[in-house]
Formats: C-alpha cells, sequence, structure tokens
C-alpha cells in the first residue's frame, strides 16, 4: 500500500463520515454567529461610551442644566447691549432725553401668605411706619379679603424699598416695573403726551408711536429741539400771565423741511404726576383747537391773488367805505377811508380791501387755494390729537368775503403755520411732521405756489413788520416779516367783542426764510402798558419776537449787518412799493358789484 | 509561551489604560473646577455690566432732569453775571475782514543778529 499524502494520513478517506461533516461546519458557524454578536455589541458599546463620554465633556465644560450654554456665551455681548427698560426713549433732534423710562419696584400683597404670617392690625401698623401717605383702611382690605396678588404702592424709591424689606413682613412682596419719566416736565406736555400706570401711552407722541415705543422699544427722535420748545414755553407763559389770556398755543417750523421745531399750548400739565383728569389744560390748542384765526388768513388771500393774476401789487381797491351785504357790514379797524394798494391793504390789514381782492379771485379758486395750503383738512401731524377745520358747506358770496380776511373759517394754529411755510419758503407746501428728518434728503413737497409770489409775499410779510402792525415783532438784523391776527371768538352764536384770538405769524430771516413761528393767545385782556388793546399786534407779535430774538443766536443766525433803512433801496431783495402806482382800476370796473355794496 | 506574551501584553495595555483614564479624570476635574470657576466670573460680570446699564441710564435721566433750561435759567441767573446772547453778538465769517489790520513795524534800530557776531 502507497503511503498517502499527510493530509489524506490524518483525515483518512474513511474517517470523513458525513456525521462528522456536519457538526464541523455548525461548529463554524457558530464560530461566526459568534463573532457578529460580539462586533455589533462591540459598536453598540463603544457607541454608548461614545455618548456618555460626549456627555461628560458637555458637562465639565458647561456645567449642569440651568446654567449658561456655550451658545449664551457667544450671544452675551448682543445680550449685554438689551436694553434696560422696555419702552424706547423720546429723544430730541439733538438727542436730549424727553421721556424716558426707570426700572422701578413695586409693592404687592398675597393676602393668603400675610394672613398666615399673623395680625393683620400690626403687620398694617409697620408698613405705614415706613410708607405713611397709604390708606389705612385701604391696605387692610386687602390683607383680609383673601387676593393673591393685590398692589399695595406702585413705583417705590430704592430708600422705601429698602425700609420695607427691612420690616421682614410675610406676603408682601416687590415686582420690577417701569415708570415713565419726562425730565423737562410741563415744557413738553403736550408732543409727548403721557402714559397710565402701566406704561401704555394716552396721548401725545406717547400714543401716536405706542407700536414703536412700547411694543418694540425703540427710540423716536423728534424734530422738536429741546432749547427753542423751551424758550417758545417761555415766551408764551409770559404772554399769557401779562395779559391774563385764558391760554395761549406756539409752533415755530421749518419751512424747507416741515418739521416742527418747537410746539406749546397753555394751559399746560406735568404729565410726571398722575394726569386723572386734566381738563382743559390737557387740551392741545395747536394741533386739537380750531380758531377763527382773522387777519393771517389776509396772506393766503394776497398769495392767491398774486398767483392767480387777478392783481399785481400796484393794483388798488376803494376801502373808503364800508361793505354792507345782507346784514352784515364789513368794516377796517385801522380805517384809512381811501384807496389803498395791495401792499397797503396787508400792511393796514384792510377787511374791505381783501374782501374785494377775494370777490375778484372768486370763490372757486379761493376754495381750490386753501385746500393746497393744507386749511381745509385736517393736519397730517403725527399726533392723535388733530381738529378737522369748520368752514361753512355753502360757500357763498359773504362767505368769500368773510374767510378772506379769516372770519368764517376755523382752522387749528399748526395748519396756519404750514401754510404760512409754503408761501414764504418758495411757493412749496410741506406737510408738518414730528419726527426728524434726514438732513441730506432733499425734502419733497407739492408746489402750491409759482416762486416769484412766494417772493411778492416775503417783501409783504416784511413790509407789514417794518410800517404796519407787526411792528412790534421787529428784531434788528433778522428781518422778521408777518402778519398780525386778531378775531373775536364766538360765544353762544354771536361775537364777543371782549373775547380774542390774538396771533402772529411770523418768519425769518425774510431773505431767505428759515423759520416760521406763530403765536395765538386765547383771550388776552388789554393791560394798561398796551393802551387797553389786546390785539395780535400788540399781545402776539412780542411773543414771536422773543423767541426769534432767542432763537436765532442759537442756530447760530447771523443777523444782517446792513442798517436800517437799506431795505428802502429800490435793488433791495424786499423792497416794495407801497404806493399804489397809477390805479389800474380795470379789474374793478369789470366787477361793478363792488360798487352796489 | 504564545499565551504568557498576549496576558503580558493586556496587562499592559490595562494598566496603561488606567493610567490614562485616572490622568484624564484628573485633568477633567481641574478643568471642570476651572470652567465652574469662570462661569461665576461671567455671571457675576454680566450682573454687574448688567447693574451699570442701569445706572447709566438712571444717570442719563438725571443728567436730563438737570439739564432742563428752565432750572439753568433760574441757577444762572442767581449766580451767574451773564444775559442771553443778543443777536447782534453773532457775526459771520466775514466778519474777520472787518477787523482792522496791524501795521507790522520792524524796529530798524535793533541791530539784526548777524551783525552782533562780528
Amino acid at each position: 500500500m502507497k503511503r498517502k499524502s499527510p493530509l489524506q494520513q490524518e483525515i483518512p478517506f474513511e474517517t470523513l463520515d458525513p456525521a462528522r461533516i456536519r457538526m464541523e461546519s455548525a461548529r463554524k458557524q457558530a464560530l461566526d454567529q459568534g463573532r457578529t454578536r460580539l462586533l455589533v455589541t462591540g459598536v453598540l458599546f463603544t457607541m454608548a461610551f461614545m455618548v456618555l463620554g460626549g456627555r461628560l465633556v458637555d458637562l465639565t465644560r458647561h456645567g449642569k442644566d440651568g446654567a449658561p450654554k456655550w451658545q449664551a456665551m457667544v450671544t452675551a455681548k448682543a445680550e449685554a447691549e438689551a436694553p434696560v427698560v422696555a419702552r424706547g426713549n423720546v429723544l430730541d433732534r439733538n438727542g436730549h432725553i424727553l421721556a424716558t423710562s426707570l426700572p422701578t419696584q413695586s409693592l404687592y400683597v398675597d393676602s393668603r401668605e400675610a394672613l398666615r404670617g399673623g395680625d393683620p392690625d400690626y403687620a398694617v401698623d409697620r408698613l405705614l411706619s415706613v410708607l405713611p401717605d397709604l390708606d389705612r383702611d385701604d391696605v387692610l382690605e386687602k390683607i383680609t379679603n383673601g387676593g393673591r396678588f393685590q398692589w399695595v404702592e406702585r413705583n417705590l424709591t430704592p430708600d422705601q424699598v429698602w425700609d420695607v424689606n427691612r420690616l421682614g413682613l410675610p406676603g408682601f412682596g416687590f415686582r420690577r416695573e417701569e415708570r415713565r419719566v419726562y425730565p423737562y416736565g410741563p415744557t413738553f406736555a403736550h408732543v409727548l403726551g403721557y402714559t397710565d400706570v402701566d406704561g401704555r401711552g394716552i396721548s401725545g407722541v406717547e400714543r401716536a408711536f405706542e407700536g414703536r415705543l412700547g411694543n418694540q422699544g425703540d427710540a423716536i427722535d423728534l424734530s422738536i429741539d429741546m432749547r427753542v420748545q423751551t424758550i417758545l414755553h417761555d415766551e408764551l407763559t409770559k404772554a399769557k400771565d401779562r395779559f391774563e389770556a385764558a391760554g395761549a398755543a406756539g409752533v415755530v417750523m421749518d419751512v424747507i423741511t416741515g418739521e416742527v421745531i418747537a410746539m406749546a399750548s397753555l394751559p399746560d400739565f406735568d404729565p410726571n404726576l398722575s394726569a386723572a383728569s386734566l381738563g382743559d389744560r390737557g387740551f392741545n390748542r395747536v394741533t386739537k383747537g380750531v380758531y377763527e384765526m382773522g387777519s393771517t388768513f389776509k396772506l393766503f388771500t394776497t398769495a392767491m391773488a398774486l398767483d392767480t393774476g387777478t392783481v399785481g401789487l400796484g393794483d388798488g381797491y376803494d376801502a373808503s367805505e364800508p361793505i354792507r351785504i345782507a346784514r352784515f357790514t364789513i368794516n377796517d379797524f385801522h380805517a384809512k377811508k381811501r384807496w389803498l394798494s395791495v401792499p397797503e391793504i396787508l400792511v393796514y390789514s384792510s377787511n374791505i380791501g381783501t374782501a374785494k381782492m377775494a370777490l375778484d379771485v372768486g370763490a372757486e379758486k379761493q376754495k381750490e387755494y386753501l385746500a393746497r395750503f393744507g386749511l381745509l383738512a385736517a393736519s397730517d401731524v403725527e399726533l392723535p390729537e388733530v381738529g378737522s377745520p369748520l368752514y361753512p358747506a355753502r360757500w357763498g358770496e359773504i362767505s368769500t368775503m368773510t374767510i378772506s380776511y379769516g372770519h368764517g373759517i376755523a382752522v387749528s394754529p399748526l395748519q396756519v403755520a404750514a401754510g404760512v411755510s409754503a408761501l414764504v419758503n418758495g411757493g412749496v407746501m410741506m406737510t408738518p411732521t414730528l419726527i426728524k428728518q434726514d438732513q441730506n434728503v432733499q425734502p419733497e413737497g407739492a408746489r402750491v405756489l409759482k416762486a416769484k409770489t412766494s417772493e411778492a409775499m416775503r417783501g409783504l410779510m416784511r413790509l407789514v413788520v417794518r410800517n404796519g402792525t407787526g411792528k412790534n415783532a421787529d428784531v434788528q438784523g433778522y428781518l422778521v416779516g408777518g402778519k398780525t391776527g386778531t378775531a373775536e371768538k364766538q360765544v353762544a352764536g354771536k361775537y364777543d367783542k371782549k373775547a380774542l384770538i390774538s396771533s402772529f405769524v411770523g418768519a425769518f430771516p425774510m431773505t431767505n426764510p428759515r423759520y416760521v413761528v406763530l403765536a395765538v393767545v386765547d383771550e388776552p385782556k388789554g393791560q394798561k402798558e398796551t393802551f387797553g388793546y389786546a390785539t395780535g399786534g400788540w399781545v402776539a407779535a412780542p411773543v414771536v419776537k422773543g423767541v426769534v430774538e432767542r432763537m436765532g443766536p442759537i442756530f447760530g443766525l447771523v443777523p444782517d449787518a446792513s442798517s436800517e433803512n437799506a431795505e428802502d433801496a429800490p435793488d433791495h431783495p424786499l423792497h416794495m412799493p407801497i404806493k399804489a402806482g397809477p390805479k389800474r382800476t380795470a379789474q374793478l370796473q369789470g366787477t361793478v358789484r363792488h360798487a352796489a355794496y | 509561551m504564545n499565551k504568557r506574551s498576549g496576558s503580558g501584553f493586556l496587562r499592559h495595555t490595562t494598566v496603561l489604560f488606567l493610567l490614562l483614564a485616572g490622568g484624564i479624570s484628573m485633568v477633567l476635574f481641574s478643568v471642570k473646577y476651572q470652567v465652574h470657576d469662570l462661569e461665576d466670573e461671567h455671571k457675576r460680570l454680566v450682573g454687574e455690566l448688567e447693574d451699570e446699564r442701569r445706572a447709566l441710564h438712571v444717570l442719563q435721566a438725571e443728567w436730563a432732569t438737570l439739564n432742563d433750561p428752565r432750572r439753568i435759567q433760574v441757577l444762572a441767573s442767581e449766580h451767574l453775571a451773564m444775559t442771553p446772547i443778543a443777536p447782534h453778538t453773532v457775526v459771520g465769517p466775514d466778519a474777520v475782514l472787518s477787523i482792522p489790520v496791524r501795521e507790522l513795524v520792524f524796529d530798524e534800530a535793533a541791530p539784526a543778529e548777524g551783525e552782533t557776531a562780528q
């Protein structure tokens, strides 16, 4: 027998019985299965340990739950810049804070806790020893009525908080709140308005911008200049006291941008104090109040007459006889009883001349122009307190005449200021705004007058101050121009000779007007030093003078250095020939109606 | 022989891993406490920042109150001999031209420097 290979030798064929082969394969299979299971388990364990390890690193690096997460640390810078208080500030055009919120603490009581703490009388005694202004019965009621949360006192000072905490009374606690603060007190009362105890805007800018101030916490940049506002408020207060007036109102407007630089209404209130029942003091006479403004309207009438070409500066009207129509008589206060040129009509504030001029313009054109000057619709200024103008539904001939000199139409002082801005700024109507405008953006407005008409109006307004009823408003060098207005108030349907609305609207410097200043005094009483007069020229013109005199240097306006008589020279930009030229009465003869009056 | 060397390797790895684990946990321990300290520091600084910002906010309001022109006017009239700027005191840049020019006169008597050196 031949020797077989070692393999064959070791496993001889006879030994390869089928049962054994099967067994070997089963073993191998089990071995493979075991390996796979081990691998799967190993992977699972590794993953589990990796998770544990990751968590370990996480815990080690970032602490337990509730500790600041690393994401929070990264954004901590942004968080640190979050506002201290929720409600936004109101700033003036130079960034001065006009209204801000301060964090304060308010005291509340949980009466169940307080009762558990012991004798309520004792607790009230202790509390009153540090907060003596509280009402004893009121607090006692709050402690005993079982309520879980009741305010005891809002907005405590830090000292008071300290004192109450030291008492250690059970059931009493503090909650952080905000309190609205107005650093300048009543000066900005009607511009800013005020908020209720929960910090929601009730009136003024606080109400108008509630969304931005309250919800978004934005700061609002107003167009108001804190310094000019103080000056205006001061001058109006002086005039109101001096003439024992019922009220006063004033506006300063930028004629180029339409920004309101200052706005004040008297009597006013301190928005820092609880404003429960303000009554008349809460009434904004600048925007909400509508008044028959009187002769200041003659500016608009003259402007429309010149702009439509109805009259020229050399034309004139017969003002020697009062106009009698129906049961009315239109008379002149400063009667000259002669023919007056158009400049003279304005300078002497002739009702007769202005009424005739308006008749020549016609009711339709008059209405159209007044609408263009924004006098027939409520102002678009960003305040909730806006008054709608009052004017007759039937705009007849009588209305045309009375409206020409500011009677039979009631508008708010702000509307007049905005309209006059358009007269002097080259003839562009700007919407009055309380929001600071971007100085780099060319303001856009609607052209309402020819530039040439605006130029003529500047000269005419200057003339009124130099030679006419507005002398008391002149400030040497600032070339103030303007127009006085005196209207009788309607009391119970009749005009009351004793109750006047005296106003003056001025602009300066007249060579290139930048600001319009309007002052209105409500029911002034004539004084000895004004010879008993309470007219616009005596009452309101000095207010405008005071404001111009004080605000000019603040804005660095350089006064015109030329002598007083320089304006008489025919080549001066403000030169205005006052004497009527050859009486061009063609238009007058064309409208014979005047003769019939 | 083979079996002995395998168990020796295992023993070494175990010791190595134990040492490694011990070392790492010590590092981890100290890092954890460092982080804790830093966290406290961070919290403190954020709190301080918050306090400062609140104080700043209140001070700004106070500054505005103190800056009230009406208040300053009262104080100024009490303590200062100053009046508001009158319009005629404001001049433009042209005003420089109206200042008379002072004639520069050279003193001929004074010897020039070169001469004294000689």
